[in-house]
């Protein structure tokens, strides 16, 4: 079955990395950083996905998160992201190794090492000692290799992606080392999704409010995010409007 | 050699000059904005005109306002329909901002460093309640009178950058008419 996936996986990754042009979108920025028209060929499916998806948290997702974070202090909030921040430790060294970044990989190890002795995770002692936490997926690793976004995808309950990240993610799902080796690896699944739901909560209640399109939001959203973490000095190379006298 | 050192220490000390009055500016814009966003025991309208006057004072309007429609719709337009929509999206600002400043909690905002790139201040401050912090990053143009904001983003998310792609959704889905957009921005 497993075999199959992965197949399956890599026939629709290399159409539509083939098919897709290398910058997907229409305007780019003068860094290469590209904002205005996201390459979205199933906008119309990945509407509906959005829909369903506020429609999920609506009436079941929101009100778990909303409970816990009324019931929860703060410590054990902050404990359990912790926790879930940890057990990605392993799978960021896998990946800052294929990335060639070692010294972060190292320091992922060590991270791990350090925050699972002392507390399982849930006290982050490395990063008051000066190793600092650096996030990256293999979704970062494949664009670090070139690979073009491929198109926006909307995942029912998980929410906004594309297909390099999703096929960072299903890769991500096989190779990691702490969900690969735990009885009942769903259970870990759903508890860090919920976690994930938590840590947004407040700007997803912005999302509702503030916007006149929220699929356009969180897509441009999205892809601000991922791209801040590609490229160095991408506050400064933001687009900004031209000047006129005010 | 020496006249290049003299040069360079010349440069080296009006952009120093230059960084510290903007964050002479950005301190004093920041308290003024937080106790807005604290002393809100007023009426809604006056609160309401406390934060137009704020950002009438302190933001760029104009170029946001256009810079979210571009340049070949601007020429496409005419004066008067240009100036509805300055209108309706400075309106459109000042609720935004009301709206998520009243959503919010009381904190702090402290300035953590400037930078210049293509002559546009880049502020970075953090804001702080008691429970969260996040990096507030400010786009800032020296107008010659006074410093007006371009953009504003939160961690990594851009106000601009994000308007931008509605904004586009909308005149797309509509041929390009900024009527259209009016009607839109109106709705929210």
């Amino acid at each position: 079955m497993i075999k199959h996936l992965k197949v399956i996986l890599l026939i629709i990754s290399v159409t539509f990395f083939q098919t897709t042009p290398s910058n997907a979108n229409e305007e780019v920025s003068v860094s290469g950083i590209s904002y205005d028209e996201i390459y979205d060929p199933i906008e119309p499916i990945n509407r509906a996905v959005l829909n369903f998806n506020f429609f999920i948290d609506d009436i079941a997702i929101r009100p778990i998160v909303k409970t816990y974070k009324f019931i929860a202090p703060e410590p054990v909030e902050k404990g359990v992201s912790n926790f879930f921040s940890n057990l990605k430790e392993p799978i960021r060294t896998v990946s800052f190794i294929f990335q060639g970044e070692f010294y972060k990989s190292f320091n992922s190890v060590g991270r791990f090492t350090i925050n699972t002795l002392t507390s399982l995770g849930t006290f982050d002692l490395a990063s008051r000692i000066g190793m600092e936490k650096n996030e990256t997926d293999f979704g970062i690793t494949l664009a670090k290799g070139d690979v073009s976004s491929g198109p926006y995808i909307v995942l029912p309950i998980i929410g906004p992606s594309n297909l390099r990240d999703f096929s960072g993610d299903v890769v991500e799902y096989f190779v990691d080392p702490i969900s690969n080796n735990v009885p009942n690896r769903e259970y870990i699944a759903i508890g860090n999704g919920l976690n994930e739901r938590v840590e947004i909560d407040e700007q997803l209640d912005k999302v509702r409010d503030a916007s006149s399109d929220r699929y356009e939001m969180i897509k441009s959203i999205y892809y601000q995010n991922r791209n801040a973490q590609l490229e160095e000095e991408y506050i400064q190379n933001l687009p900004v409007p031209k000047i006129y006298i005010e | 050699m020496k006249y290049f050192l003299i040069l360079i220490g010349i440069i080296f000390s009006f952009s120093t000059l230059e960084a510290s009055e903007v964050s002479e500016w950005f301190e004093k814009e920041s308290n003024q904005f937080l106790e807005i966003i604290n002393n809100n025991e007023g009426t809604e309208s006056d609160n309401y005109e406390k934060y137009k006057y704020f950002i009438s004072k302190n933001f760029a309007v104009k170029s946001i306002a256009y810079g979210l429609i571009g340049e070949k719709l601007i020429n496409n337009s005419s004066d008067k329909e240009l100036s509805i929509y300055l209108d309706v999206f400075t309106d459109y600002l000042i609720k935004t901002i009301y709206k998520l400043a009243n959503s919010s909690t009381s904190g702090s905002i402290v300035l953590k460093d400037v930078d210049v790139k293509d002559n546009i201040y880049i502020i970075k401050s953090i804001i702080s309640d008691k429970k969260t912090s996040a990096n507030l990053y400010w786009k800032v143009i020296d107008t010659g009178t006074s410093f007006k904001i371009i953009d504003v983003i939160v961690e990594n998310t851009s106000y601009f950058v994000t308007k931008k792609s509605e904004f586009n959704k909308i005149l797309r889905k509509n041929k390009g008419s900024l009527e259209a957009l009016i009607i839109e921005i109106q709705k929210i």
